[in-house]
């Protein structure tokens, strides 16, 4: 068997095991219908304070936002942030979560590419991800008697594919970069924290001032939430957000490699120091 | 006089111990920010007109949009002290094994759980006073003089939250894989109070629950006084309701931690987790 294909099989095998463990846990599904629900759910009734119904207050809103359509806006919004908080407390911790098994030097000493321990576990993220956007889709229709046309769905689901990469190598970079905290759990918060004011999750990216819109344009998410409301709400089409799906994509190849970069880095540190065992 | 020593000496030993977490003193203060005050002053905002906050006026009476948020804030980080500070604290002891050592001291079981509500206000009020500061400096909160009116509705919530808290503190002590079940009734329980929306947005079979919450209370008579906002009902009807169900919560929460922990005494749980 080439390298290459025993890479291959080491990799499929990494996520399978990060699967077969969620599997093992299933109370930790409740938590991926009921904040992808509940948390949107409960900003668009905010929404509906804020705004009171009245026509100016909902026209200042498209007028910034693109759409007077709030609860499609604030559920796009969520469905990222829930797709953030999976990947980050899953593959972004999967390292440090080997550390603290003491399964860290083990999975090390094997022969298989250390890309494997990085980018394997981001495999499991796909299923809690899935979960997490049919019910907010669920929620939506259920909730708020909102169901967008399936084109313009089929179009989103196209989108969140295409964005895929650049998520999970975000979720590597992470992974890579919190081996050396000893607490992960308020680096979690401070990092998801950060996206979700950056990119345009809860509110409109205009509200934000220009540096900080500078720097959201850098975020891969900011760019995947942004075409999702123009597909759902503006009636824009794949073809029309392609520039955004290719930086998208670009961002995402730059993002992998410098978590290879970090994890490198991070490996030839703990060779030196003896490091890896210890947490 | 004993069980007033040791309730302050749990409150110290548990101001101390967290304290040592400099990150997660830290995050008392920046997760509020991040996770809910400064996204919603931005979601608020971006349904100004002319700067003007018209449809929180039409909705509440006030367009006050900072003191909306950072009021409503503040009656959910006293629900949060209780579910967090106050409830899942009994779990962090179970899994830190001194649980039963804790239980094995002749002080009063009650006085662990005021002791542990005495250090979680400590912490409510540093972080309040932080939050409350980078508002006025940051996001142009005004403070009034007759926001110090509702200081007997916020006392009013304190007791309840009390009361509340060894309610949860049972019902922690017989499930013990607490996590989620803390986490969403919190977000809830916060919810529901209208610490994000007014409670009358709520979908009509939800209302009775929140009508049911003295927080509910406490957050609409601090609105009132704070913000001059419309009230829900007569302010001192609100105010009667909320000493009712203060004087209600008070002991449910002490008889239902009381028969969890008979319960837990029979079935022998003390050392499960």
């Amino acid at each position: 068997m080439s390298l290459l294909a025993a890479d291959l099989r080491a990799f499929l095998a990494a996520g399978l095991k990060e699967i077969r463990q969620q599997r093992r846990y299933p109370t930790l599904f409740l938590g991926q219908l009921f904040w992808p629900v509940i948390l949107p759910a409960s900003w668009v009734l905010m929404g509906q304070a804020y705004s009171g119904n009245d026509p100016q207050a909902l026209a200042a809103f498209a007028n910034r936002a693109g759409s007077s359509n709030v609860a499609v806006f604030v559920f796009v919004g969520y469905a990222m942030y829930n797709w953030l908080s999976v990947l980050l407390w899953g593959a972004g911790t999967a390292l440090r979560q080997e550390q603290l098994r003491g399964t860290l030097e083990a999975v090390f000493v094997t022969p298989a590419s250390r890309l494997v321990p990085l980018f394997g576990p981001g495999v499991a993220t796909l299923l809690p991800m899935a979960v997490v956007f049919a019910s907010n889709l669920v929620a939506l229709r259920v909730f708020f008697g909102i169901f967008p046309p399936i084109a313009a769905v089929i179009q989103a689901a196209i989108i969140v594919v295409l964005g895929i990469p650049a998520l999970y190598a975000i979720g590597a970079l992470f992974a890579a970069s919190v081996l050396r905290f000893g607490e992960v759990a308020p680096v979690v918060q401070l990092i998801r924290g950060m996206f979700v004011l950056a990119c345009g999750i809860t509110f409109p990216l205009a509200m934000l001032p220009i540096w900080a819109q500078v720097w959201a344009k850098l975020m891969p998410p900011t760019y995947i939430v942004d075409d999702l409301r123009r597909v759902l709400l503006q009636g824009d089409t794949i073809a029309g957000v392609f520039g955004d799906i290719a930086l998208v994509m670009s961002l995402a190849v730059l993002t992998a490699f410098l978590a290879i970069a970090v994890f490198r880095y991070l490996e030839l540190s703990a060779r030196r120091t003896g490091m890896l065992g210890r947490f | 006089m004993g069980e007033v020593r040791a309730a302050l000496a749990i409150a110290r030993k548990d101001v101390r111990g967290f304290s040592r977490y400099r990150i997660a003193v830290a995050s008392t203060v920046f997760t509020p920010l991040y996770q809910f005050i400064i996204p919603a002053f931005l979601f608020g905002a971006a349904f100004a007109v002319n700067g003007r906050a018209a449809g929180l006026a039409t909705t509440l009476g006030t367009d006050d949009l900072p003191g909306f948020i950072f009021f409503g804030g503040l009656i959910g980080g006293l629900i949060g002290m209780a579910f967090w500070g106050v409830a899942f604290s009994l779990r962090m002891e179970m899994d830190t094994g001194t649980l039963e050592p804790t239980w094995l001291t002749p002080t009063h079981h009650e006085t662990l759980v005021i002791g542990r509500a005495l250090g979680s206000l400590f912490w409510f009020a540093i972080s309040q006073v932080a939050l409350f500061a980078f508002g006025v400096w940051v996001l142009g909160l005004r403070l009034r003089l007759e926001m110090l009116l509702a200081l007997p509705a916020v006392l009013c919530a304190i007791f309840a939250m009390v009361g509340i808290a060894y309610l949860l503190a049972g019902i922690v002590l017989l499930i013990r894989e607490a996590n989620f079940f803390v986490d969403t009734a919190n977000f809830l329980f916060g919810m529901l109070s209208g610490t994000a929306f007014p409670v009358t947005f709520l979908p009509g079979v939800l209302k009775p629950i929140a009508f049911a919450l003295p927080t509910t209370y406490a957050i609409d008579i601090l609105r009132v006084q704070a913000l001059g906002a419309r009230p829900l009902f007569d302010p001192a009807l609100e105010y009667l309701v909320l000493i009712g169900l203060t004087l209600v919560s008070y002991p449910l929460g002490r008889w239902v931690f009381g028969r969890a922990e008979e319960t837990m005494r029979r079935r022998g749980m003390l050392a499960q987790y």
